[in-house]
């Protein structure tokens, strides 16, 4: 297996409505790649469409080696959702460990070590409904990584997110890739760019280019990756 | 299907509603407390209900019929009665003093003497008909064992004893009323009404919360998250019915016959019905305000067309069909069957297998609207 995912020509309609016209995407093993676009881009349908709760209209989707959706690839792949998806009744060691066990994953080891990662240890028995916005948000990664999943997908993680747990999210994220573990995030924050290895730019569901953010700015020829994408938009 | 995953999700419902005192709280209080308010009404005689005299009778030789069925009116729990003129009738009616007016006419005594036909005027106040017909049932009844034991007493027609009828139960006795009746399908309406809400409540916040989307990107399934579902509300269904069937054996004295075992399993089949409608039901709610509603829509409904109260061959026709519609028909069947007959499994199993072809369908249908989400 060559790539942890890759589309093929891959489609998707709501009614009349075309999100995703066509998009043929290669995600190399241990690289943090950037779906990077505007609102309405396509970039949570293409996202749900990886974890397999969207079925592509046309073309491909593989993931893992496995053709989408696909049940049994799931215990390898976190999934963190722009909402915190959370269960704001039961604790935070009770929500990590229900995801754990989701994906068969239940040692208690495992689930401390997660919460230690998120710097929630102290709060690991507090209900989430009285921790802060911030905490929910640490609260659902954790759950995203619990099982030591081979591939993360980041759904606009640091939305709403303040600007030091912002640098603290990037900071995990390349922990986890130094571990080997493959991201795929969206965002359409610039500057976030910057920490993936290659980014693919989307637009009105289509990849309108795709590359290191250097090597995006060099084609484009421009000095900032915003101006880059709107160069790129022009064209 | 992987076992340790419905018991994950069954132990997850479980935690939330442990947390969540006061729904706890709610699920033994709310069946007790009205279980018990229906003991006390439904097990009482009326009492005390003001009735006016219209004593007009002369009698015959200085004995006065109408004046014994007066004394013995006096002398009854069921009625306080206040004597009257005649022309005082309607203004007590009117007044709210009296709910009913008995009129005894000059010629009573005599009439009756002469063996010719006589009536006695009821003059009912008839706003509430439950009232009205509770002094209709009592004051005959009351004047059927007095004009009985007169007839006996004066040994009339030559001794002929006025005939009595002495009725024989096939089940139940001449114990059995209305609350030994509805406390058995009492059980089969709480575990669909709790059951059916909370399944509602649980899929709405799931999916608004957007766990359900993060729920189905881990490798469990549709059929497994139902059943863990099933499971952890389950528990408490199990629990509330029992606490409700311990209340009432032997705090409000209800006679059970039946074998607890196939309670059991019609509860479990119940709660498949109602857990699948609940999560079918949520698909059509936003918000928990909408699932309030559903209360009135569904829930009201089986209510009063599953035979609860009212039995379905007694209703009007055009009634009837939506009647078999109702799952809870059959549960309440089933259960009285077992409850009130004594009645095992052999004679309820048609009724658990239409059960079944309910849960099935709400599955499917339940199915369907998560293709939906899954596309």
């Amino acid at each position: 297996m060559e790539y942890i995912i890759e589309t093929q020509q891959v489609k998707r309609a709501f009614g009349s409505f075309e999100a995703i016209r066509g998009i043929d995407l290669c995600i190399r093993p241990g690289e943090t790649y950037g779906l990077i676009g505007p609102n309405g881009a396509g970039k949570t349908t293409l996202i749900r469409m990886f974890v397999g709760l969207l079925r592509p209209t046309a073309g491909r989707v593989v993931v893992l080696g496995r053709e989408m959706p696909e049940k049994a690839v799931l215990s390898q792949v976190g999934y963190m959702t722009q909402a915190r998806a959370i269960y704001t009744d039961l604790s935070v060691r009770e929500n990590v460990r229900f995801f754990g066990a989701m994906a068969g994953r239940q040692d208690s080891k495992r689930i401390d070590e997660v919460i230690a990662l998120v710097d929630l240890s102290d709060w690991a028995d507090s209900r989430v409904a009285t921790l802060s916005g911030g905490m929910q948000q640490r609260v659902s990664l954790a759950c995203a990584l619990v099982h030591r999943p081979r591939l993360l997908l980041l759904d606009e993680p640091t939305v709403g997110v303040d600007p030091q747990l912002r640098v603290q999210f990037w900071d995990y994220f390349g922990h986890l890739n130094a571990k080997g573990v493959t991201i795929v995030v969206s965002s359409h924050v610039m500057d976030e760019a910057e920490h993936c290895h290659r980014l693919g730019f989307i637009r009105a569901g289509k990849l309108l280019a795709e590359g290191s953010p250097q090597a995006l700015r060099a084609q484009a020829g421009t000095e900032t990756l915003e101006q880059a994408f709107l160069k790129f938009s022009e064209d | 299907m992987d076992i340790k995953r419905i018991f994950t999700l069954a132990g997850r419902v479980f935690t939330q509603i442990i947390h969540d005192r006061r729904t706890l709280a709610l699920i033994f209080v709310a069946p007790l407390f009205t279980l018990s308010l229906a003991g006390v009404l439904l097990k009482s005689n009326p009492q005390d209900i003001a009735l006016g005299v219209v004593n007009e009778d002369q009698g015959v030789a200085g004995f006065s019929l109408a004046g014994l069925i007066v004394e013995e009116l006096k002398s009854s729990d069921t009625f306080a009665v206040t004597d009257l003129a005649p022309d005082e009738v309607d203004v007590a009616l009117r007044a709210g003093r009296v709910k009913g007016a008995v009129i005894f006419a000059t010629d009573f005594s005599q009439a009756i003497r002469e063996g010719r036909q006589t009536t006695i005027g009821l003059r009912l106040e008839g706003s509430n008909p439950s009232t009205a017909s509770n002094i209709r049932n009592h004051l005959s009844r009351l004047m059927m064992q007095r004009l009985a034991s007169l007839a006996t007493m004066a040994g009339q027609g030559g001794g002929g004893l006025p005939v009595l009828i002495e009725p024989s139960f096939l089940y139940g006795g001449p114990q059995f009323d209305a609350l030994d009746y509805i406390a058995p399908v009492y059980i089969v309406f709480f575990v669909f009404f709790f059951v059916f809400l909370l399944t509602c409540v649980f899929f709405l916040r799931e999916r608004s919360l957007g766990t359900m989307e993060r729920l189905l990107a881990t490798p469990i399934n549709r059929l497994e998250i139902v059943l863990g579902y099933m499971l952890g509300l389950g528990i408490f269904a199990l629990i509330q019915s029992a606490v409700v069937l311990l209340v009432t054996v032997f705090a409000l004295n209800v006679d059970y016959a039946g074998n607890l075992l196939v309670v059991f399993v019609i509860e479990v089949m119940l709660m498949t019905v109602a857990a699948n409608m609940g999560i079918l039901a949520s698909t059509f709610a936003s918000n928990e305000f909408q699932v309030v509603q559903f209360i009135p829509l569904v829930i009201v409904p089986q209510m009063l067309l599953s035979g609860t109260v009212w039995a379905i061959e007694e209703m009007p026709a055009w009634l009837q069909p939506p009647a078999w519609l109702m799952p809870m028909t059959y549960a309440n069947r089933a259960m009285r069957a077992v409850m009130i007959k004594g009645q095992g499994m052999e004679s309820i199993w048609g009724d658990v297998l239409i059960l079944a072809g309910f849960a099935a369908l709400m599955i499917a249908l339940g199915a369907l609207t998560v293709r939906r989400e899954v596309k």
